[in-house]
């Protein structure tokens, strides 16, 4: 593995850490938002579009 | 989430339900960095428990309709959440409903699963999404692993951990 790839996965289990850490009515707001945005993604006509091509 | 939590408590008040506890992706965020979910899965013990679990969740269903919840599919929309009612199906997830820890959101008082129970009820489910989450709970250090030893023994499910271990040892 490189050093590059090694800093970006140590980057990301820094905010994995710190995200888990936050106290858990914050870690509830981010939830709503992480469900609110996969329910726009899941509804998007573009979405759509490349699920029923046809 | 808060307002969710509020009509789950006076259900339970009202004598609905019993002891409650969150599990699935929003019970392991109590621990771990939040994962995108859909719904909100809610362990209950139910009044009546010699009835099958189907029969038994009709109160629950009963009660949140005529206050105008709506249902969708398994689940009932609950200020905005879906939630999903689960009667504990097994020995595991009686005690992991039993040993819920007591906390709050905002000033509502509500109960978790703990991360040893999460972890143990993930294991024995077994899907991809479990496996991953197992993996989340081992890199965050928040299992006591006496205790999740303690889980293990109890419920049969040494062997597939250690199944689990070989499977994904390259990524402990």
């Amino acid at each position: 593995m490189s050093d590059h790839m090694r800093q970006i996965l140590e980057s990301k289990r820094a905010m994995r850490q710190q995200l888990a850490a936050l106290p858990f009515a914050e870690k509830v707001k981010l939830l709503e938002q992480l469900r609110d945005r996969t329910l726009a993604i899941a509804t998007s006509p573009l979405k759509r579009q490349m699920t029923h091509p046809g | 989430m808060k307002a969710t939590l509020e009509v789950i408590n006076q259900m339970q008040a009202d004598g609905v339900i019993g002891n409650y506890a969150i599990g699935g992706a929003v019970g392991a965020t109590f621990y771990l960095e939040p994962v995108a979910t859909l719904d909100i899965d809610v362990f209950v013990s139910l009044q009546g428990g010699d009835a099958s679990p189907l029969l038994s969740l009709t109160p629950i269903y009963d009660y949140l309709t005529t206050r105008g919840h709506k249902t969708e599919k398994e689940y009932i929309i609950i200020a905005a959440w879906p939630v999903q009612f689960l009667p504990p199906g097994n020995p595991l997830v009686e005690e992991a409903l039993a040993q819920a820890l007591e906390t709050d959101l905002e000033g509502v008082r509500t109960r978790v699963m703990t991360a040893e129970h999460l972890t143990a009820i993930a294991l024995q489910t077994g899907r991809a999404k479990d496996f991953a989450r197992i993996l989340q709970f081992i890199e965050s250090g928040t299992l006591d692993v006496d205790k999740l030893d303690g889980i293990l023994q109890r419920h049969g499910l040494v062997a597939k951990w250690e199944q689990f271990g070989d499977k994904f040892k390259d990524n402990l």
